[in-house]
């Protein structure tokens, strides 16, 4: 089973790799977070292929997949579907909303109004829908993908902490290196079609996998060496919000799923380091009186700085 | 009147008195070596000698992040890698710990001088 994880990650990023070049790391975050039953933030300025990862990786799973592009003027409704009045039976009926699917790409969340953002909480951290005291189960497994640009400032609803703390990942895409990118241009010349990625992995195995990573041991030092960790986070100076319980928690599943897909059935601390950025920075606030002293540094920086202080069980 | 000789000879003897356990102290130091009994002993000894070797590698640094180091350094990094991950599982992952070939790890640890050999426990040393 374990080679069958790394199996089906290099499936997974040969296929997406058809028609999005360079981002494997992207792809293999994406992928965890699959496993961990988590969702994901895709941070990025326009063009740099967010929502063609995000398509060419729901295609490759085969799994049901939505698109709703978030505008200001949406409701909650078109979201998670509401009571619609049936004239044939004349009573009301739920109608599901596209939240109801497997993968939902939440396409530039951040344009759409904090009613609509909270909307998608319960689904993302109980995954179930309640609607005037009716609950629906979502199905399994579900995923959000959102994407969201960090740069506009005008018309948009920034995400407050809370929703923030739901995604799993916030995966950055950075502009490609000039190799990558004259790539690119040349794949480009004669069109991509996100129809050549062909399922990689069946629902059973996906099912199987998620099972496997509750099976991945953390030991009780790595536990208390992320606790410390935790510990630095809530009194860094520079910080006016550390990692939240939550947070850590979401770092480990996380942490089990990479050690999964790399064949492991236990997580080191190597795998906690190195998707610890990925994880926990989103949720981090800068302490902006330290920011203005010139003392704060980005939180990537911040959280090296943790990570390097505080000694691993070796 | 004590003779100059006498002086001088006397001079010698408490320079050598002053400067013997100095001396050695560093060719004791300079020919400590790691002497592990097992694969985890081994990992130890490779800890310390990292951590004096290598006195910019940060409190927190982990095991990929050292070999990393040394690889870059041109230390050939192969066969201590392949004993790590039967370390790991070790470690990590609750397994017995492997009886296994662990020369490689001891003879990088060695290679990068100054050790002042491994903590005593055997398999349970460790933090």
């Amino acid at each position: 089973m374990r080679a069958l994880a790394a199996e089906i990650r290099d499936k997974v990023i040969k296929e997406v790799g058809k028609v999005v070049i360079g981002r494997e790391k992207e792809v293999d975050l994406l992928l965890m977070c699959l496993l961990a039953r988590g969702h994901v933030l895709l941070e990025g300025v326009p063009g740099v292929s967010k929502t063609l990862v995000a398509t060419a990786f729901s295609k490759c799973l085969g799994l049901q997949f939505k698109r709703v592009q978030f505008t200001p003027d949406i409701l909650p409704l078109d979201i998670i579907g509401g009571f619609i009045f049936n004239l044939k039976s004349r009573e009301f009926e739920f109608r599901k909303g596209p939240v109801f699917t497997n993968i939902l790409l939440a396409d530039e969340i951040n344009r759409a109004p904090p009613k609509v953002q909270s909307a998608l909480l319960e689904s993302m951290q109980e995954l179930q829908v309640t609607v005037e005291g009716h609950t629906e189960k979502l199905p399994f497994p579900f995923m959000v993908i959102a994407t969201q640009n960090p740069l506009e400032f005008e018309g948009v609803y920034p995400l407050p902490e809370g929703q923030l703390d739901r995604f799993m990942v916030r995966v950055n895409f950075r502009y490609p290196s000039k190799e990558v990118e004259s790539d690119i241009l040349k794949r480009n010349l004669s069109g991509i079609d996100v129809n050549d990625v062909k399922t990689a992995l069946t629902l059973g195995e996906l099912e199987a996998l998620v099972k496997q990573v509750d099976g991945v041991k953390v030991s009780d030092e790595v536990l208390t060496y992320l606790a410390r960790v935790a510990e630095a986070t809530r009194n860094e100076g520079s910080l006016v919000l550390g990692a939240s319980p939550r947070a850590m928690v979401q770092l480990v599943h996380c942490a089990r799923a990479k050690a999964l897909l790399g064949g492991r059935r236990f997580v080191t601390p190597d795998d906690l380091k190195s998707i610890a950025s990925d994880v926990l920075t989103h949720r981090l606030t800068i302490d902006q009186a330290a920011a203005l002293k010139g003392v704060s540094r980005n939180p990537e920086a911040i959280l090296t700085a943790i990570f390097d202080r505080v000694e691993p069980p070796r | 009147m004590v003779s100059n000789q006498i002086i001088l000879g006397a001079l010698l003897v408490l320079n050598a008195a002053l400067y013997a356990p100095l001396v050695f102290t560093v060719f004791r130091r300079r020919r400590r070596k790691v002497n592990a009994s097992n694969l985890a002993d081994a990992f130890n000894g490779l800890e310390l000698a990292l951590k004096e070797a290598v006195p910019d590698l940060p409190p927190g640094f982990t095991w990929e992040e050292a070999i990393g180091r040394l690889r870059a350094s041109g230390v050939q990094t192969k066969g201590m890698e392949e004993a790590l991950k039967s370390y790991e599982e070790y470690r990590y992952g609750g397994l017995p710990l492997p009886d296994l070939d662990f020369r490689e790890v001891v003879k990088v640890a060695n290679m990068l001088g100054g050790t002042r050999g491994v903590r005593s426990g055997g398999a349970s040393a460790g933090r």
